[in-house]
């Protein structure tokens, strides 16, 4: 992210943290630029909470510094951070109305009351949840529910907005919903926003730049095409987009073995499956293959095919001619990814070369 | 579900059994108690209840039950807050010592307090110096109430703040707010009906006790006698009418307690319902 230095507003510098024998965080470096909506994204247990948690200041690095705004903010409490955070699970006080969720933060920095109620009812109103300020949390879908915790956070007016997993606890067709809607709220807000999550669709689609970890370490800062096009490491090459894992990929036609490379990656988008004599132009060039599966996806079809004994993804419109399972079929793979440890190079059929010469 | 719908035999040996069981091991004594409370005639029982001692070793069991109640409420709170809302070294061995004084007999218990308090114990000159007497005096009934009461209003506790977990709490602490308001903004209204509950159970166990506090009283009339021991005394000195009027006392209390119980579990029930 050196080019990106443009004044990170947020910073990490070398953060180590354990829990007991395990290292949640190895050496993390992230810099995040102000106004951006960040999202930190990897599997399960691969430290992207921890690094959230440690920023609103709920759990303290073992070693390393983290600055805000230009301040070293390790010894400040979370409250003094000018944060909001938005909890997992929303986190809303069960025990008190939506009103006085939202002003509890105004009421602790004993704001004068008049004050908070124009606050209270115009946050109400940017969350469209205007008339449910008397309902408790239980009374509420779990839509409502994550745009009071949104409202909660940002009462206080913070600089920063922190958000666990927003989504992970609605339905998936409100998700996708929220999530249109907080992009556009965190726009104009222009908040600076960072928030973890382990669904890669999630994050291409809502953040700026994304931040992938994996077992404590972050693997690659960047924005979502540059993580799909050049992958830093053999990671977030596999994590990123419907990654297949292929060993014996220099049995694979029109591409030169690669003496380091160990293993390399197909994508979907990367293979283009043809029936029998549909293509002209790469007829000689492609390899055959058995229909193995096919999956309806709405808009389009997953058609698996057997080469070489790897399950490869190919997708195909809905408007072509329809190819059925046990169909030997045409494969053509423009392109894969070659993995050598953690060096990273994208290699193309040869035969396009060739291909365009000719014509 | 199946078995719900069932409206065959299992259905009414198992309420013939529990209502055959209640009768004879709780309706019958309690019935008993209070035919020989009256068997002299309402003018014998009167005279028992309204006895010197009687009412001295009410009172003292009052006192020591509200001692109990009170200390163990805050105790109760503490340690059930420490043990659900922190990650700290020895966790386990707190968790375990809570329940200490349930499976150990309340004999030892008090024994324990004699060891600890008594002429053979280290700590006797100094607190005989400051002239504090534990052993065979209300302080030590006291303690020993609270001892054996101490798991009750924790262990109720415990499972509710566990089940709220700790965000609410991260949340309010984020937003600026000290501890104290934390507790009483976020988590005294989601333990307040099973703290309520703690301390009737607390209560009804302090009211009851007999085993440590023997141990510890010294049995002396008007002075160290709790009702329980009270009874007992009568109860060997062959005053039967005395004996049962003063358990008249002690179940008359109980019922009270329990009619408490039952009152809170509703009220918490119902908010419960709107609430969750």
């Amino acid at each position: 992210m050196s080019d990106r230095n443009e004044e990170a507003y947020v910073e990490l510098k070398e953060i180590n943290k354990h829990f007991g024998n395990f290292h949640a965080s190895k050496d993390v470096n992230i810099a995040i630029p102000k106004g951006k909506l960040v999202a930190l994204l990897g599997p399960s247990g691969s430290g992207k909470t921890t690094i959230l948690r440690m920023i609103a200041g709920l759990e303290q690095p073992d070693s390393g510094d983290i600055i805000i705004a230009g301040n070293r903010v390790n010894n400040i409490p979370g409250s003094e951070r000018g944060i909001g955070f938005v909890f997992q699970s929303y986190a809303l006080f069960r025990y008190m109305t939506v009103y006085d969720n939202i002003a509890f933060g105004l009421r602790v920095k004993k704001v004068p009351e008049k004050e908070i109620r124009e606050r209270v009812s115009e946050l109400l109103k940017l969350i469209s949840c205007e008339g449910l300020e008397k309902r408790f949390p239980s009374q509420l879908s779990g839509g409502q529910r994550q745009r009071v915790a949104f409202a909660r956070a940002l009462a206080p007016n913070p600089q920063i907005l922190l958000l666990d997993e927003p989504f992970a606890a609605i339905d998936a067709k409100v998700r996708l919903e929220l999530r249109t809607w907080l992009k556009e709220m965190i726009t104009k807000l222009q908040i600076t926003s960072i928030f973890v999550t382990h669904d890669q669709d999630e994050a291409i689609e809502v953040a700026d730049e994304i931040i992938v970890t994996n077992q404590g370490k972050v693997e690659q800062c960047g924005t979502p095409q540059e993580l799909y096009s050049s992958p830093a490491s053999s990671f977030v090459a596999k994590f990123i987009g419907n990654s297949t894992v292929i060993k014996n990929f220099d049995r694979f036609k029109y591409f030169e073995k690669a003496e380091e490379a160990e293993e390399a990656i197909l994508r979907p988008e990367f293979v283009a499956v043809f029936k029998k004599g549909e293509s002209v132009q790469y007829t000689s060039s492609a390899e055959k293959a058995v229909v193995e599966d096919i999956i309806f996806r709405g808009s389009n079809l997953e058609v698996r095919v057997k080469l070489y004994d790897n399950l490869i993804s190919s997708l195909r419109s809905i408007n072509e001619p329809i190819v059925e399972i046990g169909e030997t079929v045409d494969v053509f793979i423009y392109r894969m990814f070659l993995l050598n440890k953690d060096r990273i190079c994208l290699v193309h059929n040869q035969s396009l070369k060739q291909e365009s010469v000719v014509i | 579900m199946e078995i719900r719908k069932n409206n065959g035999p299992l259905k009414w040996i198992l309420i013939v059994i529990s209502f055959l069981f209640l009768t004879i091991f709780l309706l019958l004594p309690l019935i008993y108690i209070l035919s020989t409370a009256f068997r002299q005639g309402i003018g014998a029982y009167l005279v028992s209840i309204s006895d010197e001692y009687t009412i001295k070793a009410a009172m003292l069991t009052i006192k020591a039950t509200l001692w109990a109640v009170a200390v163990n409420t805050i105790l109760g709170i503490s340690a059930a807050w420490c043990l659900t809302k922190f990650a700290f070294r020895g966790k386990k061995i707190l968790s375990t010592f809570i329940d200490l004084p349930v499976t150990v007999s309340p004999i030892i218990a008090g024994l324990i307090y004699v060891l600890t308090f008594g002429r053979q114990s280290d700590l006797y000159p100094i607190l005989d110096d400051m002239g504090i007497q534990i052993i065979f005096a209300v302080p030590g009934i006291v303690l020993a109430t609270i001892f054996v009461t101490f798991p009750f209003i924790s262990r109720e506790l415990i499972p509710v703040l566990t089940a709220q977990g700790t965000d609410e709490e991260e949340a309010a602490a984020l937003m600026g707010a000290g501890t104290f308001t934390i507790f009483r903004k976020v988590t005294f209204p989601h333990i307040k009906w099973a703290l309520l509950y703690g301390i009737v159970l607390c209560t009804a166990r302090a009211m009851g006790e007999f085993g440590a506090v023997s141990v510890l009283s010294g049995h002396l009339r008007g002075k160290t006698n709790t009702l329980p021991l009270y009874i007992e005394l009568l109860y060997q000195g062959y005053d039967f009418t005395g004996a049962f009027a003063a358990s008249s006392i002690l179940v008359l209390m109980a019922i009270i307690i329990l009619i408490l119980r039952l009152v809170l579990e509703k009220k918490g029930k119902k908010e419960l319902d709107i609430k969750k």
